[in-house]
């Protein structure tokens, strides 16, 4: 009995315990289980020390700060999205209010200089056709402002969530206007979000056909934050 | 991250994230023991996570890529302060099991002092194992290190805690013992 249990090295009945070997090794664990008593308390004890791991770390003491106050925290920080919301909401309003070109002039201001291109990206994540429209008219006041100003600019469009619709062969319903204004303006980009495309794969089993000139990237977070570490001026479209 | 949510995630994603900074909290208390310093750990690797997510192409290392960052945030906090950092903090080196306490308390208190005594290198492998169920080549992918060394390193590391833990559970008994022999 001794002999056979020998054979069995202890980093092999720890991977036994955590099932990491291939059946065929397991098998030979479980053939040599019945009657070796030694090799059964050694993989009972195995299991029990784990078991306890899991138990000790199960309900981890929470920090008094931050995890401990999450959803508090959380609060707070609805309480400062909703409050940005408001802000971008009231600016943008202020703008939609003012004569187009005010409009664009005011974010044109943000590139401090003529060489140096304004950088401006679109967050798109409603997929309301009325809201689209929208999105695209002011993409589009804001493309002539700049060329009629001759400045530099870059915009982006990036659609995620619902937004993606805007961006989708078939079912966008400004597939050609999109389509002209790609060739219209080159410095325009319109934006898609993998995950979502991923999403909408998985959750409605629909493989999302793309318009031609969309560049798809890994997130639209990702790409939003990306943009604004670089100093891309950020609107909700 | 409300930052992010604000930006256009879903509540399911949202979800999700809230349940990674969990599994990853447990982690990073069960290297640490120390609550503040394993929550700055959490909220670094995943800051860190979503600047570093356009490298993360297959969406199913997930979860290992995020324990890589999380071992590589842990491994560079001890870099930078290595002299002034102390494991062992309050729960740890706690003077009293008052008796209200419940014995479950006291077992739970044990183990993870019993974890805080191991190398880090053996407290890292074995709660990636016991805890979050990782397996032995995801562990040696985390740690960057041979599948070899997380399987010897996870033998010696359970070995070291039956002996802690060992002389716990059956010292009672023992005591129990002599008490019944002086009656």
């Amino acid at each position: 009995m001794s002999n056979e249990e020998q054979k069995f090295s202890d980093e092999f009945i720890n991977a036994f315990v955590d099932d990491q070997l291939t059946p065929e090794e397991k098998a030979q664990v479980y053939a040599r289980l019945s009657g070796n008593e030694a090799l059964n308390r050694q993989i009972c004890e195995l299991r029990k020390t784990r078991d306890l791991v899991q138990l000790a770390y199960k309900e981890p003491p929470m920090p008094t700060r931050g995890m401990a106050t999450l959803s508090a925290g959380r609060k707070i920080g609805l309480g400062v999205a909703a409050g940005l919301m408001l802000i971008i909401g009231g600016i943008t309003g202020w703008f939609l209010h003012q004569p187009s070109p005010n409009q664009a002039t005011s974010v044109a201001q943000q590139a401090p200089g003529e060489d140096v291109p304004a950088k401006v990206l679109f967050h798109v994540s409603d997929g309301h056709a009325d809201h689209l429209k929208n999105v695209l008219d002011d993409v589009e006041e804001l493309m002539k402002h700049y060329r009629l100003s001759h400045q530099k600019a870059r915009v982006e469009v990036i659609t995620n969530g619902e937004g993606l619709s805007l961006l989708l062969a078939g079912i966008s319903p400004y597939a050609e206007r999109i389509q002209k204004m790609q060739k219209e303006y080159h410095d325009l980009t319109f934006v898609a979000c993998q995950n979502t495309i991923d999403r909408y794969q998985q959750e409605l089993g629909f493989t999302a056909k793309l318009l031609p000139g969309v560049v798809v990237i890994d997130s639209g977070v990702a790409q939003i934050m990306r943009r604004q570490h670089q100093g891309w001026a950020y609107i909700q479209g | 991250m409300d930052v992010f949510s604000f930006l256009g995630r879903t509540r399911e994603d949202k979800a999700r994230l809230e349940q990674h900074r969990l599994r990853l909290y447990r982690i990073a208390y069960a290297w640490t023991h120390n609550a503040a310093l394993a929550d700055d750990l959490v909220q670094e690797t995943l800051a860190k996570a979503l600047r570093k997510s356009s490298q993360l192409r297959d969406p199913n290392a997930g979860d290992a890529w995020l324990y890589s960052i999380l071992a590589n945030c842990h491994r560079d906090h001890f870099r930078r302060s290595r002299t002034t950092e102390e494991i062992d903090e309050n729960t740890i080196t706690h003077e009293s099991t008052p008796e209200k306490e419940s014995s479950d308390q006291q077992v739970v208190l044990k183990v993870r002092e019993a974890i805080a005594r191991l190398s880090e290198g053996q407290r890292q492998v074995v709660t990636l194992v016991d805890i979050q169920g990782l397996s032995y080549l995801e562990v040696a992918q985390i740690l960057n290190v041979p599948i070899g060394t997380v399987m010897s390193r996870l033998c010696r590391a359970r070995h070291a805690l039956k002996d802690l833990l060992g002389d716990f559970a059956p010292k009672t008994a023992a005591d129990e013992s002599k008490i019944r022999r002086i009656k």
